[in-house]
């Protein structure tokens, strides 16, 4: 007997799934919140506007990394308040179980203005699952969402976001991370289906041998309008960042950009912007920056925008695939790399959502 | 009983320069053939043509495998018909492990023998060919052919840039896919192998060499002789030979 509704169905597309073990949920139905739930005493979960009632230094911390005055939608997200999540995880606690959210859009046209805060305090570990999501009859409307990270001294967060809007649905994310000293901050993003425009470009402030890593793994199929990026300010000795993505067209527009700023000697960067082309009518447009502001920093990027590899497609078909699976093995192993590094329970949450998005659409 | 492999008057161009000219080839059930020749001859070409890989343009010829033609096929159709290929410089291809590639193509289901007799075991999740020193090539190479099963291997230069130790890892292998084991009347795997040093002839046991000049077959024989001849005359003892007419093609 199959009891789930279509709308657990695109919950569960994008990580929001009750079945898989999870350590807290959280849900936004529109500019509703249904779910704040922590499952561990080890970290809390709580509607932000709540959470600023309860702690000053919560007020203080509210669009302290994002300027509210940043642009249009940022001042869009200061007059509406604060409708999201706070997620603080205690000092020393290691939670490897992830936190679900998710951010349903279900009325047709509606603008879902979201503001969320993350804390996690010094030695803590928490991982993220954010997925966004529109509901099957809504194809437009729009999503802006201020996101700010506070990652406390040798606390180490992973925040996996994953998309999957309507056709026409705007998508504004604006958000920002500060890494104290020792801490990580690993973002990954994921878009596997058609989108109007999605335009972001998160940053992080990186201190003293921290590390901030940004990976992304994009599918723009026609019609599809990305702009994604990532900017990282290295500003302690042996601080480092790693902007690695891969963005597939298959008639879809893709801007990948990255910035990494070398503030202080001793900090590194390394950036990979790699683009495949499938159809004619695709743009891929990699724009990688590299800035160094003191001697001893070492910065470097690859970028490339290319289609599937003849030679490497001839060498699987000569295995014995046929053409179709051969392409989709490659296409899979492009998009596989950024996920390496993820925690493996996550990689193999991930990995399926990237196979079941993709078995979705066009690919 | 069709031959495993009948190649004939075999002309391809590459990026419309013509290599193989007038290429003919016999391979017999159960028969290893090796194949010599300067760089530039035409082996790798040979090969290629054979798999049916894109941009090996068939201008003129036939290949045909156990009587069915075959030029003109795709490579995956090729290979689904029982041909494969260990290429001499395969390609990396990254985000995709070895063990996800070979289980994708595997006909054996016991795929898990032939790693760990490739010394492959802690190379399953390594990205496909990705870093992959040259011993190592040339084993997950084999491994693949392992996997396909395939009755006529095609094999471009396993022993190059390989240490003893691996040749016999390698070589191993290469005579258990070609059920060396099996009783000669019973045994009708077949191999096309291109050496140039000729060391392959001290593990694999072969039926007849061949030379390659200038896109053709120049010379046939038994392959040691061949392979002696070679090293001690070198290739420009084939060309001469030839011009004056006093070289003898042995017929097969």
């Amino acid at each position: 007997m199959n009891t789930e509704t279509p709308t657990d169905k695109e919950l569960r597309e994008v990580g929001f799934d009750p079945t898989i073990e999870h350590a807290g949920s959280f849900l936004l139905e529109d500019n509703t919140i249904t779910q704040a739930t922590p499952h561990t005493k080890a970290l809390e979960v709580l509607p932000l506007a709540e959470a600023m009632e309860r702690y000053p230094w919560v007020r203080e911390r509210y669009f302290k990394l994002v300027s509210k005055d940043q642009d249009e939608f940022t001042r869009e997200a200061a007059a509406a308040g604060p409708t999201g999540f706070f997620i603080r995880i205690f000092g020393g606690e290691q939670v490897l179980l992830p936190v679900q959210s998710c951010f349903l859009l279900r009325s047709p046209g509606l603008r879902q203005v979201v503001h969320n805060l993350v804390v996690a305090e010094e030695g803590a570990e928490l991982h993220l699952v954010n997925g966004c999501t529109t509901a099957t009859y809504t194809d437009i409307g729009i999503h802006i969402g201020v996101t700010e990270y506070y990652i406390g001294r040798n606390a180490k967060v992973t925040s996996s976001m994953i998309h999957h809007w309507g056709d026409e649905v705007e998508v504004y994310p604006r958000s920002a991370a500060h890494i104290e000293e020792g801490g990580h901050f690993v973002s990954n993003y994921i878009a596997m289906s058609r989108v109007g425009r999605i335009q972001m470009y998160p940053s992080a402030i990186v201190e003293r041998g921290a590390t901030a890593t940004f990976n992304s793994v994009v599918y723009a199929p026609a019609g599809a309008k990305l702009d994604l990026g990532a900017r990282v300010y290295l500003t302690g000795a042996g601080a480092a960042a790693d902007i690695i993505s891969r963005a597939v067209s298959d008639g879809g527009h893709v801007i990948n950009r990255g910035h990494i700023i070398g503030e202080v000697a001793g900090s590194r960067g390394h950036m990979e912007c790699n683009g495949l082309l499938l159809g004619k009518q695709g743009v891929i447009h990699a724009i990688p920056e590299l800035e160094g502001r003191s001697p001893g920093i070492a910065l470097s990027h690859e970028a490339s925008v290319g289609m599937i590899s003849r030679e490497e497609l001839a060498y699987l078909m000569a295995g014995g695939l046929d053409e179709e699976s051969a392409r989709s093995l490659i296409i899979q192993g492009f998009l596989e790399v950024p996920l390496a590094d993820l925690p493996p329970f996550l990689r193999k949450t991930v990995r399926a959502l990237v196979t079941r998005a993709k078995s979705g659409e066009a690919i | 009983m069709k031959p495993l492999l009948s190649i004939r008057d075999l002309w391809v161009d590459i990026g419309g320069k013509s290599v193989l000219r007038g290429l003919a080839l016999r391979i017999l059930n159960g028969e290893v053939h090796i194949l010599f020749g300067p760089n530039g001859s035409g082996k790798s070409t040979l090969l290629s043509a054979v798999m049916g890989l894109p941009g090996y343009d068939i201008r003129q010829g036939t290949i045909e495998f156990r009587g069915q033609r075959i030029d003109g096929l795709q490579a995956n159709e090729i290979a689904a018909l029982g041909i494969g290929l260990a290429f001499q410089h395969p390609p990396a291809i990254r985000g995709v492990s070895l063990e996800t590639f070979i289980s994708a193509i595997d006909h054996t289901g016991t795929i898990d023998v032939a790693i760990k007799r490739l010394h492959l075991d802690s190379h399953r999740r390594r990205e496909l060919n990705c870093g992959f020193s040259g011993g190592e090539l040339k084993r997950s190479e084999i491994l693949k052919l392992y996997a396909q099963s395939p009755e006529l291997i095609l094999l471009d230069e396993p022993e190059s840039g390989v240490d003893l130790e691996n040749l016999t890892i390698i070589t191993d292998a290469i005579n258990h896919i070609l059920e060396k084991n099996h009783p000669l009347r019973l045994r009708r795997r077949g191999g096309l192998i291109i050496s140039h040093a000729g060391f392959i002839l001290n593990y694999v046991e072969a039926n007849l060499g061949h030379i390659i000049l200038d896109g053709k077959i120049a010379c046939s024989g038994n392959p040691r002789e061949i392979f002696e001849e070679i090293r001690t005359q070198g290739y420009e003892h084939c060309v001469r030979c030839l011009a004056d007419g006093t070289g003898g093609k042995h017929e097969h």
